[in-house]
């Protein structure tokens, strides 16, 4: 931790040295040479390549740099990786100052802001060492802005409700069914909280969370933005949605000055709670941080049966820095990473449910790989089209919901007030 | 200025008469070298030579004093001075990284007139300073005294009130206290016992404030070091007179330890204010990085980090950090025009 305050002090002094070099050279950006070129094998090339994660994919990641080498000896991959959040951080002072690596590991959520100025690789130019055809043209379009296809997934995850099995028995209540109308969830939590007498919640206050409101606004037919960037929804809408909460927050769900305690742990991974809404693919952090209890996933509950409003996000990608010197070596190693069998095989499903065909084809899905497959399955018919790329900033934005959702919880602010605080900033966020 | 460039110009023209002559008035006033020569047109010939290498000297020493300097030097410009000036630059415009920066005026001071955010931290941001300084000085000066009352242990008993101050502002501290203070950690364990059930204060956004000003007083070791150095300097004859006229305890301090002391609870003062101003590692730490909850530990700091770093408005950051400079220069600036009512220093007649 004390390690982590220094690199961040250490990143801001960077940053600064960073942009007042820019300053003082004139701010003349270097656009690579790339593409039209071809790979030659004898040729002996270093790419630079980065990700996010933990030690767990750090391991999985050498194995697969060990496998790619065995196929590509003259190309070495020289591996690092940080946290999520100094991840960005990081990038953006390496694309102020011009060190991006030549491979990363990257996320839709980011697609804009660095596609738009022309940072990254459009992979149509390297597309003799890249095979999309192993792809869904739905799951191609989350990495593509305005027809071009800038990165890769190299998986995807749904939306889902969790529960703590091990918890519900304690209790003696029966797990949520899936799929019910959101006021059946509420009092399903209910009947967990009075059951316990108040050592478990049922969960969590939902509309916390943006990825919720999402869900509702596309079961309505919407989405959170519209393709030209604009908010999808007015202020009446999320003050509905924020009222609609005030039940849960008023002792049904585990109180916020509880869940304060215990950040960056959630409700679920601290077993406070016996269910919580996330994406389908923190399966295996859950089970690490609940110490292997048993967890089982179904359907969000919904206002519309037959509305397609789940969607299959794609937030791990692959992409590759216009500024890469070797873009087709580049090419060949993201290839690999998110088309080859080998990736499937020692990735499974940690980086996402494969997207690829060929890298499914290598996946031995067991465990809690299969759990996370046979949920994808089982709410297949309300899987539909994801939503447009998102905005610029939309980090920021989910944040802001979210501190938003948690003052309320905490009793800090009132549900009108909090509306024009998130209108606010949206249109800061949003005017760029 | 002028004088230099007549003693170059006699130098060069050395047999010229009406440059002779100019030289000669300042021989005779009083240069040693000039009046211990010859005399006629050699005079101003020997005063030259003896004379010119006078004011080089000093340039020649200041030339190296600069380049001794040097290091400090491009530090300092090329680490502080210049990204300073660029932040009041981009204080002025729109500017997220990716994009070159935009000129947009005053925008930036105008949005955050309209910042509920922003003026909620300017709120939590003083009343920490204002309410957090003075009982951190108190604690201060209040066991500098009981340390200065005793001469046995005093050492050991120093260096331990030291010690906090110099690990207070770590990342492990921060942790450390957000432990104590959950719920079921000793701080609610230990008002338990005394009835009171509060729970955890982390959680609760109420007492996130007294929690984070608990922590600041702890670390009153270096103000107490010195205020420690200030009480020995108290000359002892000033009690024995106060006792003489029948001083008690109270009398004295506010008597003659206070104004004695003046000076340095000045010094103090302003220092653990500008200090208590930067809050940002345990505050950081503790509000896990959101500055929650519902906004309790976003000072002023971690506010301007979370919208440079995590949302990329780096103009907007710069012109909160040019904001808080200058309060701070205002503060400071009043502090030292009221100072000469109430702080005495040595030798003062008053």
């Amino acid at each position: 931790m004390f390690h982590s305050r220094i690199k961040r002090f250490g990143l801001a002094a960077a940053a600064i040295a960073a942009v007042s070099a820019l300053a003082l050279t004139g701010c003349s950006g270097t656009s690579g040479d790339s593409g039209g070129g071809s790979y030659d094998p004898d040729e002996k090339v270093t790419l630079t390549f980065t990700w996010w994660g933990n030690d767990d994919r750090a391991d999985r990641y050498g194995q697969l740099i060990e496998k790619f080498n065995e196929e590509y000896p003259n190309i070495t991959i020289e591996g690092s990786f940080t946290d999520f959040p100094s991840y960005w951080e990081k990038r953006q002072t390496e694309a102020a100052g011009g060190g991006l690596p030549d491979v990363w590991q990257f996320s839709d959520t980011y697609l804009r802001q660095y596609g738009q100025p022309g940072m990254l690789l459009d992979l149509a130019q390297v597309s003799d060492y890249v095979d999309t055809s192993t792809f869904e043209d739905a799951l191609l379009g989350t990495g593509q802005l305005d027809g071009t296809q800038f990165s890769l997934p190299t998986g995807y995850s749904a939306w889902s409700v969790f529960q703590n099995d091990d918890l519900l028995g304690e209790v003696g209540v029966a797990p949520y069914e899936g799929g019910t109308s959101p006021e059946e969830y509420d009092d399903w939590m209910k009947s967990v909280t009075d059951a316990s007498g108040g050592t478990v919640y049922g969960g969590t206050d939902v509309t916390q969370r943006i990825q919720n409101f999402e869900l509702l606004l596309r079961q309505e037919g919407g989405n959170l933005f519209t393709e030209d960037g604009e908010l999808g929804f007015d202020e009446d809408q999320l003050r509905d949605f924020w009222e609609s909460g005030a039940a849960v927050r008023d002792g049904v769900g585990v109180p916020q000055s509880k869940l304060e305690e215990i950040t960056p742990t959630s409700g679920l991974g601290a077993k406070l709670t016996a269910s919580e809404m996330t994406w389908s693919n923190f399966l295996g952090g859950y089970l690490a941080e609940t110490g292997d209890a048993t967890l089982s996933m179904v359907a969000p509950p919904t206002t519309d049966d037959s509305a397609k409003d789940l969607y299959r996000q794609a937030g791990l990608q692959m992409a590759i820095s216009k500024t890469s010197k070797h873009p087709e070596a580049a090419a060949i190693f993201l290839d690999y990473v998110v088309n080859s069998p080998e990736a499937g095989e020692i990735f499974g499903t940690t980086l996402g449910f494969p997207a690829s065909s060929s890298k499914l084809e290598g996946a031995v899905l067991e465990g809690a790989d299969k759990q996370v497959a046979d949920y994808l399955d089982s709410v297949a018919d309300r899987i539909g089209d994801a939503p447009p790329v998102p905005v610029v900033g939309y980090g920021s934005i989910e944040q802001t919901f979210w501190d938003l959702g948690k003052s309320l919880g905490l009793g800090a602010i009132s549900v009108d007030d909090a509306v024009t605080q998130f209108f606010d900033e949206a249109d800061v966020i949003l005017a760029g | 200025m002028s004088t230099e460039s007549a003693a170059v110009s006699t130098a060069t023209a050395p047999t010229a008469p009406r440059v002779a002559d100019s030289g000669a008035p300042r021989a005779a006033s009083g240069r040693p070298a000039g009046a211990s020569g010859g005399t006629g047109s050699g005079t101003a010939g020997t005063d030259a030579k003896a004379g010119t290498p006078r004011p080089r000297k000093p340039r020649r020493d200041t030339l190296a004093g600069y380049v001794f300097l040097s290091p400090w030097l491009i530090g300092f410009i090329g680490l502080t001075a210049g990204p300073m000036l660029f932040s009041l630059y981009l204080s002025f415009t729109s500017y997220n990284i990716f994009s070159s920066p935009e000129w947009i005026g005053l925008g930036n001071f105008e949005r955050m007139m309209n910042d509920q955010k922003f003026w909620g931290s300017v709120q939590i941001t003083l009343l920490y300073v204002l309410v957090g300084t003075p009982i951190k000085l108190a604690a201060a000066l209040g066991v500098a005294m009981l340390l200065n009352a005793r001469n046995r242990g005093t050492g050991f008993f120093r260096s331990a009130f030291y010690a906090p101050s110099l690990i207070g502002a770590s990342v492990s501290i921060a942790i450390v206290w957000r432990a104590m203070f959950s719920t079921d950690g000793p701080v609610d364990n230990t008002l338990n016992i005394f009835g009171i059930d509060i729970g955890g204060w982390v959680g609760i956004p109420a007492l996130v404030l007294p929690m984070m000003i608990l922590l600041a007083v702890w670390q009153f070791g270096a103000p107490m070091v010195i205020f420690l150095a200030g009480l020995k300097g108290v000359p002892n004859e000033l009690y024995e007179a106060a006792s003489v006229d029948g001083a008690g305890p109270w009398r004295k301090f506010r008597s003659v330890t206070l104004p004695m002391l003046s000076s340095v609870i000045f010094f103090n003062l302003l220092l653990e204010m500008i200090h208590a101003f930067q809050i940002f590692a345990s505050a950081y730490i503790i509000g896990s990085g959101t500055g929650g909850p519902a906004g309790a530990t976003n000072y002023y700091t971690v506010y301007l980090y979370t919208r440079a770093f995590r949302d990329g408005q780096l103009g907007y950051a710069s012109a909160m950090a040019w904001v808080l400079l200058l309060a701070v220069g205002v503060i400071a600036f009043i502090m030292f025009r009221t100072s000469n009512r109430w702080v005495h220093y040595g030798g003062d007649s008053r």
